[in-house]
Parts: C-alpha cells; structure tokens; sequence
C-alpha cells in the first residue's frame, strides 16, 4: 500500500511511484493457495526473505475454498535462479499449492481509492472521473473519494491522468491474477491420508 | 544394512496403544502421542513451562536423558536420529529454555535429519504480553525448521504430534518443531481431534521420470570419464549397494561428499573419497576431468563446488539426483535434472545401464590415486592420523564414530574406512562446533550395544563439555578423543595459508587438564603423548565400562590437506609439502 496523507506531491508521486510494476524485468508473478492459519503470512516471507528472493508486492484474498488463502505476489529472484522461488516456496507445509503465473498470460487486476478536496472544482473532477471511468464512492462538502479498477496498465493510467487533480491521498492495492494455461509446477492439492473435515 | 531404513517409522509397532482416558491432561495426550510413534527416549530438560509434561512424564514408558544445556538436548536427539534412522526427540522450556534448542535444531535440520523439538511456552493468555520467559520460538526457528506448530488446544495435541512426526520422516527429512503453552498442556481434554484439517503435509515426490532416466542412462553409457559424486540421501535411501552396482557396471568412480562418507566402500578400487574444499586430490582431479558428472542424494554447496566456475569443467552432461526439487539447479546447473529418492532412480538407472568396462579412465584415476595420495608430516610429534588409525582398527563395523568440526573432522573424515550407514556422524550443513560429544551421547542412547566414539579438538569439546556429566548420569559410555593442539587449528591454518599468515586469537594458552576433568565429571581420563601410548590408552578407554576421555597431544601445527584455496577451482587443489 502507498499512501502519501497531507503533502502529497501529485503527479510526481504518481508517476514515480511504478507501485504496480516490477522494475527489473526478472520479476515473477507468483499465485499461492496457502492454509488460512495464524502466522502463514510471515513462513512466506521468511522463507523469500531468508534467500535474498526480494517480495517486491503482495496481495491477499478469499479463494473459494474454505481455510485457503489466495496469494498473489511478485518477487525479484535477485542473483537467485528464478525457480528457486517456486521451489522454496513449495516445501512451506502451509503451501497448499504454488504456481509462476508469469509466463501465462494472467488476468490481472487492482484496485485504487483517490481522494480529493474538491475546493469548488468539483465538477470539474467528476468530470474527468467520468471520463476515466472512475466510480465516486462517497461525496461531501469536505472530500470526494473515488474508486478505480482494472488491469495494473490501465489503474497506472487512470491514476497519471487525475494526478493533474488536486488529490488529497490515495491508495491502490496490489493486483490480484488469475492465470491461463497450466500450472508450472506439479503441485497437487491432495489431502493427506489422515486429514479429514475441519 | 537395510535395518537402518526397515527401523524407520513404523509407529505403532508393539507399542501401548491405549489414548488416555478422557480427561486426562494435554501432557498425557502428548506423551500417549509420542509413545505410538515409537519414541523410545526424549532428551530434555525441565523449567517452569514444560513441567506439566514432566509431572506426567513418569508414568510413560519412555526414557528421559537429563541433559545440561538445551543445545546438547538438540544434538543428542540429532545424533540419536542420524545413527538409528529414527525421529529424535528434545524437550525444553519456554524463553532460553526453546532459544537454546536453535543452534542444534539447525545443525539437524541442514543436514536433513529427522528431529522433533517440543518446547513449553507460556499460558496462552500471557502470550504476547512479554511475559516471564517468554520467546517467540515459532519466530525464531522459521529459518532453521522443516515446520512448526503452536499448539492453542489441547484437543489437537495428538493429530499435531501424529503430522509432526510425519513431516520430519517424510520426502527431506528435517527438524520441526511443537511449541506448547503451559495451560494447554495442562488442559483436561474429553475427545482429541483425530486430523489437524491439513491440506498437504507431504508432498510425496512422483516416481522418477522414465523420460529423464533414460537420458541420463544415455549420457552415462556413452561416457568416457564418468564419476559419481555421493551424499547422504544415498543412506537415507537405502542406496548404497544400488550406487555400488552403478559405478562396477559403469566403471565410474565415486567421490563422496562429507555427509557421504561411508555410503560407498572406502577401500573399493572405484572409491574417490570426499570432494571438495578439503576433499582427495584424486577425487578433485577426477571431477575436473570428467565427461560425465552424477551427483545423488547431495546438494551441492560451496564446500563441495569451490569456484563455480571450476566444478566439472569438462562434464558434457551433469545429472543431479535429489528427493528435493530446491536443489536441482541452485548451484550447479545439472543438464539432467531427477527428482526423486536416489534408491528408486539409481536402480531405474541400472536397467538401463549395459555394463561397460572403461579401463583406460580406471587406469587415469589410479594414476591419480597415486600421484596424489593422503601423506601427513612425520615430524616425531604426535600426528592426528596416527591416532585416528589407531582408533578405527579397533571399532567394529557397527561402531560409530562422531566428528566434531574444525581439522578433527575433516582428519576424521579422511581417514574413516567403515562402510556401514549411520556409524560415520558429523555436522556438515552447519559445521557446528560442540557438535560431537552431545550427538555420540544421543548415538549411545539409540544404539546400547555399539561403541560409539567421539573425536573433537579441545575448542569443539568445550563447547559443550557439561553433557560428560549426562553421559555419566545416563550411563552411556561413550569414548571422547579430543585432538589437543591448543589452538584452533582450521582457524590457524586458514590465517597461515588465505590471511597473510596473521596469527589472531587462535592460541588456546588456558585450557583445563582434561584427564583431571574427566575424572572430575566421574569419566576415565588420560592424556596421550606418543604413539607408543596410543594403543594401551584407546584399549584402557574401551574397556573401561563408562565414558572415557583421552586427552590426545597432537602436533600442534598439523593441517589438513589437500585444500582448495578460496576462490579457486577443484583442480587447484594444494597438497600437503613433502616431509
């Protein structure tokens, strides 16, 4: 998450800030199902973490199996052979299964909530939300905030384009990715023998 | 040796089989819990978050060896680990108690060893608070366990040991740890749970690609030069007369890494000895030389590669053997790469290997055996191999020798010419100093009715020199040989040889009379000057019926060679001067 409150620099932050992609090109996209239990979060970072594998973004949500967490990060391998990032990551017990969606072509998408202080321009703001597809989510004399979505290019976009608003903060999540093809690695899923219902 | 797998985890095996009575305590849960999986001893020590268990612990048919550091606890169950085949497990306290398990839970678990550590935490409700003696164990293990868990119900005590255990046996072996907190262990449970609900616990390694086999095949038969490089994986496996098989049907010669040291006949006309940093200078010439590479059941770290660049430069086909698909390319970048358990693959690989004889290649690595053989100086000082032969031709087949690390090890290393699995134990992921005595104490305890010998210099020894007084307590004879040079002799040499031959801090100038402190702790102690008292001292030690120290005074200036100096190649190899 970025969130620059107060002085925020407009569209210098914006167009620095690249949040949605990685900057070396040796960048994977990697999709995890992990078991929804306490401390999972820090086994995978440390895991990265402990192997010079630099975690350059993370996004977390609901799959549709209970007690399975979906994970989407990227992670620079750094002088790592990029495999070892599947690799490590698939000896967690906590690893239900791990996929490099990076060469599948994923779907990807994010998300990003702009505030601005409207100051008598706010029609002027609408404007160009409309324009670029953004949806208001809440409005009063003080504040307007606005919701954008879509493809990590198109959030970029959108976002270049309102900086030249007067934004107050704003936030944008990290994208999440479904992807198409087969998985890379052979992880199967299955229970194991004694495992039985929760 | 085939016992040494058939005695793996088979839990269940005439063992009290009988759950508590509901009711009963978390501590009891967990102690039914381990006793079906066919713990026989925990070694352990007791503080204020794991008394519950202790308060139970009598009425278990299991035997406790009261250790005096919580490190020795780790390696005693290590060394029980390595030298039977079975779980090891330890047992401390919350805060320092848990804390000071680390150091040997790493020590196992680089070097896949199949370890459970239970530690007592602090009342669930005081989690968190900064309580008294309070770790965040969990935490602090992440980077040095397999798995772990936190157990917050007592309800689930039973199906977490049962996956415990499973997860340390199972695909790589490695330490995995149960942190308990104080109330669960003393919580009253009616029904256990029978599953933890856990998605995937093993990843069962799918049977080795036939594809991948039958290249490899291919690559072997067509090779000039082939050498095979062992490691530990091949015991782990069983493999060891399927690697044999191999290299006669192939003529390959086979070089092992440390933790390989056994695993192929040392005296067999094939055998290469260890590779690498300090390993044989025929074995590194060999792999420098030849066409074909198999490496099985190893990683292959930098102790074993030395420059990158330098590791089998000829090699037109590397194939790397490993259960772990993490090794497969992180270093060395094998053009075959089979995951998979090295017994099942290198017998695929047998079907398909026509037996070929290569005796040119066989008579260019004899030339080698001979052109660079071990030599050690012979000065009129005690010298260490002298003293190692003198041990080893007294030990059976069966009896187990523990290395230290530092010049012990690799001397012990060089010289060793068992061939049993299980009976050659060291630290080699780690190379942790005081690893000896606490492992050959926890090697004793698995194996009653076998010598079990400790070799160390007087720097390792000390580390963890308190357990003498567990071996004595435990009655567990084992027989410690400490390699006395007074210094820190790799760290010397390495000043002498790689840091401008600065002598810093290495000088040993205070270190107690061993053979007095030995007796002090209730061992038999003597010191040993010359060879001529080597043979009467190592048979006093052996037959005397509790632990024995020898206090042995080596050449202090003695060195370990053939050495790779760092940055450089496994051709570049220096070899011991002529004397």
């Amino acid at each position: 998450m970025i969130s620059q409150a107060g002085a925020f620099g407009g569209s210098d932050a914006i167009s620095q800030s690249q949040f949605l992609h990685g900057s070396s090109p040796r960048v994977r996209l990697i999709s995890l199902r992990v078991e929804d239990r306490a401390g999972v979060l820090q086994r995978i970072t440390n895991c990265l973490a402990r192997r010079g594998l630099h975690l350059a973004s993370c996004a977390v949500g609901q799959g549709s199996e209970s007690g399975v967490l979906n994970l989407w990060l990227r992670v620079d391998p750094g002088t790592q052979p990029a495999d070892q990032i599947v690799k490590q990551l698939n000896k967690l017990i906590d690893v239900v299964s791990v996929d490099d969606l990076t060469r599948s072509e994923p779907i990807e998408w994010a998300m990003a909530l702009v505030e601005f202080r409207p100051d008598g321009r706010g029609d002027q703001i609408e404007e160009t939300l409309r324009r670029v597809r953004a949806e208001v989510v809440h409005r009063d004399p003080e504040r307007l905030i606005a919701a954008l979505a879509g493809p990590p290019d198109l959030v970029q976009a959108m976002l270049d384009e309102l900086s030249q608003l007067p934004i107050v903060d704003f936030v944008c999540s990290r994208p999440m990715a479904l992807g198409s093809g087969s998985p890379v690695t052979a992880c199967e899923p299955a229970r194991h023998a004694q495992a039985g219902s929760k | 040796m085939s016992s040494f797998l058939a005695a793996i985890d088979e839990p269940g095996r005439d063992l009290p089989s009988a759950a508590p009575a509901p009711g009963a305590t978390g501590a009891e849960f967990l102690l039914a819990a381990l006793v079906r999986e066919g713990v026989d001893t925990i070694f352990g020590l007791p503080g204020g978050a794991n008394l519950p268990i202790y308060q139970y612990l009598p009425a278990f048919p299991l035997r406790h060896v009261l250790v005096r550091h919580e490190q020795g606890a780790a390696h005693m169950a290590d060394g029980y680990a390595r030298a039977s085949g079975r779980v090891g497990v330890c047992l401390a306290t919350s805060g320092p108690g848990a804390l000071n398990l680390i150091t040997g839970l790493a020590t196992a678990h680089f070097d896949s060893v199949p370890v459970v550590a239970i530690t007592g935490q602090v009342a669930t409700a005081t989690i968190g608070t900064d309580a008294f003696q309070e770790s965040d164990v969990i935490g602090s293990c992440l980077s040095v366990t397999k798995h772990s868990y936190q157990v917050r119900d007592a309800r689930d005590l039973s199906a977490v040991v049962a996956e415990a255990f499973h997860v340390a046996r199972t695909g790589r072996p490695g330490a995995v740890l149960i942190d308990i907190p104080k109330d669960v262990q003393q919580q009253p449970v009616s029904v256990a749970r029978g599953s933890t609900g856990r998605y995937r616990v093993h990843r069962a390694p799918a049977p080795p690609s036939s594809e991948l086999v039958a290249r490899a095949a291919a690559h072997l038969a067509a090779a000039e030069r082939p050498v095979i490089l062992a490691g530990r994986g091949v015991a782990v496996a069983g493999a060891q007369g399927a690697l044999q098989r191999l290299a006669e049907a192939s003529d390959a010669a086979v070089g092992n890494t440390l933790l390989g040291t056994g695993v192929f006949p040392t005296r067999h006309p094939l055998a290469l000895g260890l590779v690498g940093f300090m390993g044989t200078g025929y074995c590194n010439q060999a792999v420098s030389d030849c066409d074909c590479l198999v490496m099985v059941g190893m990683r292959a770290d930098d102790r074993v590669t030395c420059r990158l660049d330098g590791f089998a430069p000829r090699a037109e086909h590397i194939i790397h053997i490993n259960i772990d698909p993490a090794e497969l390319g992180k270093t060395v970048d094998a053009d075959c790469q089979i995951v998979g358990d090295a017994k099942q693959v290198l017998e695929a690989l047998l079907e398909q290997m026509p037996p070929r004889p290569r005796p040119e290649w066989r008579a260019a690595v004899d030339g080698w055996r001979q052109r660079h053989p071990l030599r050690h100086p012979h000065n009129g000082l005690l010298q260490p191999q002298e003293v190692l032969a003198a041990c080893y031709e007294r030990l059976g087949p069966d009896d187990i020798t523990v290395a230290d690390v530092g010049l012990n090890q690799m001397w012990a290393a060089a010289a060793w010419t068992g061939t049993e699995p299980g009976t050659f134990l060291n630290s080699g992921g780690q190379g942790t100093m005081g690893f000896a005595l606490p492992a050959a104490i926890g090697a004793q305890a698995a194996n009653p009715d076998r010598r079990v010998m400790s070799v160390c210099g007087e720097g390792g020894f000390m580390m963890t020199i308190q357990e003498l007084a567990t071996a004595v307590e435990a009655d567990l004879p084992v027989k410690v040989i400490i390699l006395n040079n007074r210094q820190l002799g790799m760290v010397r040499q390495f000043q002498d040889v790689f840091y401008a031959g600065v002598r810093s801090q290495i000088d040993h100038t205070v270190t107690p009379d061993f053979q007095m402190l030995a007796r002090a702790f209730g061992c038999h102690g003597q010191v040993v000057r010359s060879v001529a008292d080597l043979g009467p001292a190592i048979d006093a030690a052996l037959a005397y019926p509790g632990p024995a120290l020898l206090d042995c005074w080596i050449d202090p200036e003695a060195n370990i060679y053939p050495i790779v100096p760092f940055g450089k190649g496994l051709a570049d190899f220096v070899e011991c001067p002529e004397s």
